[in-house]
């Protein structure tokens, strides 16, 4: 059978960020084959190299980032090194953890019809096929909307349906079932076992809906891959993981109790780029949550969890209804400072070129505290993390950004924190320390959650949001 | 990394030929700077105000007065202390604040910047951008040229975007001992509030270059188009009002 993807003796060094000679290897004497037709999955903790080497194998890095490769790397038998990025657009699709680097246009229609305009296709096919991939992957109501608008799992659903639309031979994809509901989830399976495509798929967890549903299984350490038997890998992999981070633990005493509370909510969130006769509606008759608790919010894409977490902790106006802190109610701007808020894309809340200058910056204004003392807790934190304070936010992994943003929060010692499908871009091992860390000393999680096991290793106590309603429901329905 | 400035609304300017109305607006804003009459300045202004009103509701129609309004105080406050001729009408002891050739002057130049700022955001607000680029090669700009100029009018709102997420984030990271009023916390973050913002902007370019050479840009073949442009009545019928709008309007209120 023909080979579609061949990596031999692959190595590849970032160029260190602060422009010095140093290199810094994340990958080393790689071999990879993937044969036509093939599905493979490669497991791999986050900075273990496989957003880099989905890049590498599309052209893309080290063209746009600097760092030296070698190694020969052949794509459907053809050699990589004399190859251009656009050259490749018809013969191999990615998709990347993160949307947001991916997408370019203003409407999703022009977003699914940009490669196929490059590759001349004509007009006709272009709408025909536009508009297949949005009944796919269910957008075709939000075909002239801005995908800027849409939820993190509608993004992702746009990326896939972009590749849908190219209909490449080889299709790389970087965590594609992050962000997607069961439902999502499912039919992306479906999609990818019935595609007579070759696939590869690199992903930090193992999900239940993986069992089985690959030809080959890989994990990625030591900056190479080893393959063997699914079950051989996942038992690997998930030790490894398990090693890399504490134990999830229960918080000790709470001093005191708080409890965040919203009732009789009303929230309305209108989207800009296209008019809609009924802007998009949430109902919450009765939200709690108390000290030491860990509660999911789950609902399919869409359905406004993250539009709910930012009324909760501030950033957004409700129409109607109570928010209350311990039986008082709060304005905006006191939820601002009680509530800390982990965005679904970390990068909405990094900014800084340090993970001390990050830290820090929670703690700026703590009069109380020397400049040795807050040192001393930047440091402490940055350990606690697994951060290097001098490492630049820039340079690290997804999940690396995840942890740096749950470091934050944790310094500020907010009583009530949500977190936004914090399991995405991580090892369950690393979720469940980053939300042991946040409540040890006894604040209040809610976890946005798509993932079934996760919610119910995990929550206390649930809500769901149905048909634009929040209501509390059994854990892990 | 790219975002929007469409914004979906009600009316005729939604209606009108990106290409006409592209032409229109040039033409207004060209007229904006020949010598017209206050009065037909402030028409201007009103009309585009109004305009936007209509299209998109009053609290959006202030916006670009929002964003303005820094630039307004400062042209309000400095440009009658640089026309120091005419006859005085503002004085402290012997020192003259402002003339009246100056506040006249005044009058001209803030009409002039609201209405170009109206004119532009206007165009934006009610053209989708695929059809700004569209109107653009039918002009006969190259693709790229076309991309480029639309690229920078998406580029330039998501730092803007970015700029909220950042004051959002440093928003919430607040101590809670600690609770600063408003304008304090804006004061002082301002700073490195736009110093992030242009680091994530640039650090996006990166990630903007992958994915156009990714999806195809750089390729040999003649680039097809999912979009056109449809003028509804005929595209001369949008060319003649683009031509009339202007022209009367220069007609009426004209010094010449």
């Amino acid at each position: 059978m023909k080979h579609m993807i061949e990596v031999r003796d692959l190595s590849f060094s970032y160029r260190e960020y602060s422009g010095s000679q140093r290199l810094r290897p994340l990958l080393s004497a790689l071999d990879l084959t993937v044969k036509e037709g093939e599905r493979m999955l490669i497991l791999g903790p986050p900075d273990s190299g496989k957003s880099t080497l989905s890049r590498i194998l599309c052209a893309l890095v080290p063209r746009h980032a600097e760092g030296e490769l070698s190694g020969v790397i052949r794509i459907a038998g053809e050699d990589l090194v004399a190859t251009e990025p656009w050259e490749l657009t018809r013969a191999i699709s990615l998709v990347t953890q993160n949307p947001q680097e991916q997408l370019m246009m203003t409407t999703c229609a022009d977003e699914i019809a940009f490669p196929l305009e490059s590759l001349g296709t004509d007009r006709d096919t272009i709408i025909r096929r536009v508009d297949r991939a949005l009944e796919t992957w269910g957008l075709t109501e939000l075909a002239e909307v801005n995908p800027q608008e849409l939820s993190g799992g509608e993004r992702k659903r746009l990326l896939l349906a972009v590749t849908d639309a190219i209909d490449a031979p080889v299709w790389i994809m970087d965590e594609p079932f992050d962000d997607l509901d069961e439902l999502w989830r499912a039919r992306l399976m479906d999609h990818l076992t019935n595609a007579a495509r070759t696939v590869l798929v690199f992903a930090s967890r193992y999900l239940d809906e993986f069992r089985g549903s690959f030809d080959a299984y890989g994990r990625i350490h030591d900056r190479r891959i080893s393959f063997g038997a699914e079950e051989r890998i996942v038992i690997d992999f998930e030790r490894e993981s398990e090693q890399l981070f504490t134990a999830f633990e229960e918080p000790g005493n709470i001093d005191a109790q708080r409890r965040l509370a919203a009732r009789d909510l009303t929230i309305i969130h209108a989207r800009r780029s296209a008019s809609s006769a009924q802007p998009f509606r949430l109902r919450v008759e009765d939200f709690h949550i108390d000290s030491g608790e860990v509660v999911a919010l789950v609902g399919p894409n869409g359905a406004g969890k993250s539009t709910l977490s930012r009324v909760l902790c501030g950033l957004d106006p409700c129409e109607e209804g109570s928010l209350t802190v311990d039986g008082e109610r709060v304005n905006q701007k006191q939820l601002q400072v009680r509530v800390g808020y982990l965005f679904q894309n970390p990068d909405y809340g990094i900014f800084l070129p340090s993970v001390r200058e990050e830290i820090g910056w929670s703690l700026r204004r703590r009069k109380d505290l020397s400049p040795q003392e807050r040192e001393r807790m930047i440091i402490d934190c940055a350990a606690l993390f697994h951060l290097d304070p001098d490492e630049n936010p820039t340079m690290m992994s997804y999940g690396g950004r995840k942890h740096l943003q749950a470091a934050v929060y944790h310094v500020l010692d907010r009583p009530f924190v949500i977190i936004d499908e914090l399991d995405s871009g991580v090892t369950y091992a690393a979720a469940f320390e980053i939300v042991a860390l946040l409540r040890s000393r006894g604040a209040a999680v809610v976890v946005i959650t798509h993932d079934r096991t996760f919610a119910k290793n995990l929550a206390e106590r649930q809500y769901r949001i149905i048909d634009g309603r929040v209501v509390e429901t059994e854990v892990g329905s | 990394m790219t975002s929007g400035t469409f914004i979906a609304g009600r009316g005729m300017l939604y209606l009108f030929d990106a290409r006409a109305k592209l032409l229109t607006v040039l033409a207004l804003c060209v007229m904006v700077f020949l010598p017209l009459r206050p009065l037909g300045l402030w028409v201007l202004v009103a009309a585009t105000v109004l305009g936007a009103w209509h299209a998109t509701g009053l609290r959006q129609a202030l916006q670009p007065l929002r964003a303005i309004l820094f630039l307004l105080v400062i042209m309000i406050l400095f440009t009658p202390l640089t026309y120091r001729d005419g006859s005085a009408v503002l004085r402290v002891g012997s020192f003259v604040l402002a003339t009246r050739e100056a506040l006249e002057n005044l009058n001209v130049l803030v009409a002039r910047f609201m209405g170009i700022t109206y004119l532009c955001t206007l165009f934006i607000w009610t053209t989708p951008m695929a059809d700004i680029n569209l109107a653009f090669r039918w002009y006969g700009l190259s693709y790229k040229a076309a991309l480029v100029f639309t690229l920078a009018f998406r580029f330039i709102p998501s730092i803007a975007e970015s700029f909220v997420m950042i004051q959002d984030s440093h928003a919430l990271r607040t101590s809670e001992q600690q609770e600063i009023s408003r304008g304090t916390v804006h004061l002082t973050d301002i700073v490195p509030t736009v110093t992030s913002a242009l680091v994530v902007a640039l650090k996006s370019i990166p990630y903007l270059a992958m994915s156009l050479e990714h999806r195809g840009l750089g390729r040999r073949e003649r680039r097809t188009s999912y979009r056109r442009l449809v003028a509804r009545g005929g595209l001369f019928t949008h060319f003649l009002l683009s031509v009339m709008i202007p022209t009367v309007f220069f007609l009426v209120f004209n010094t010449i």
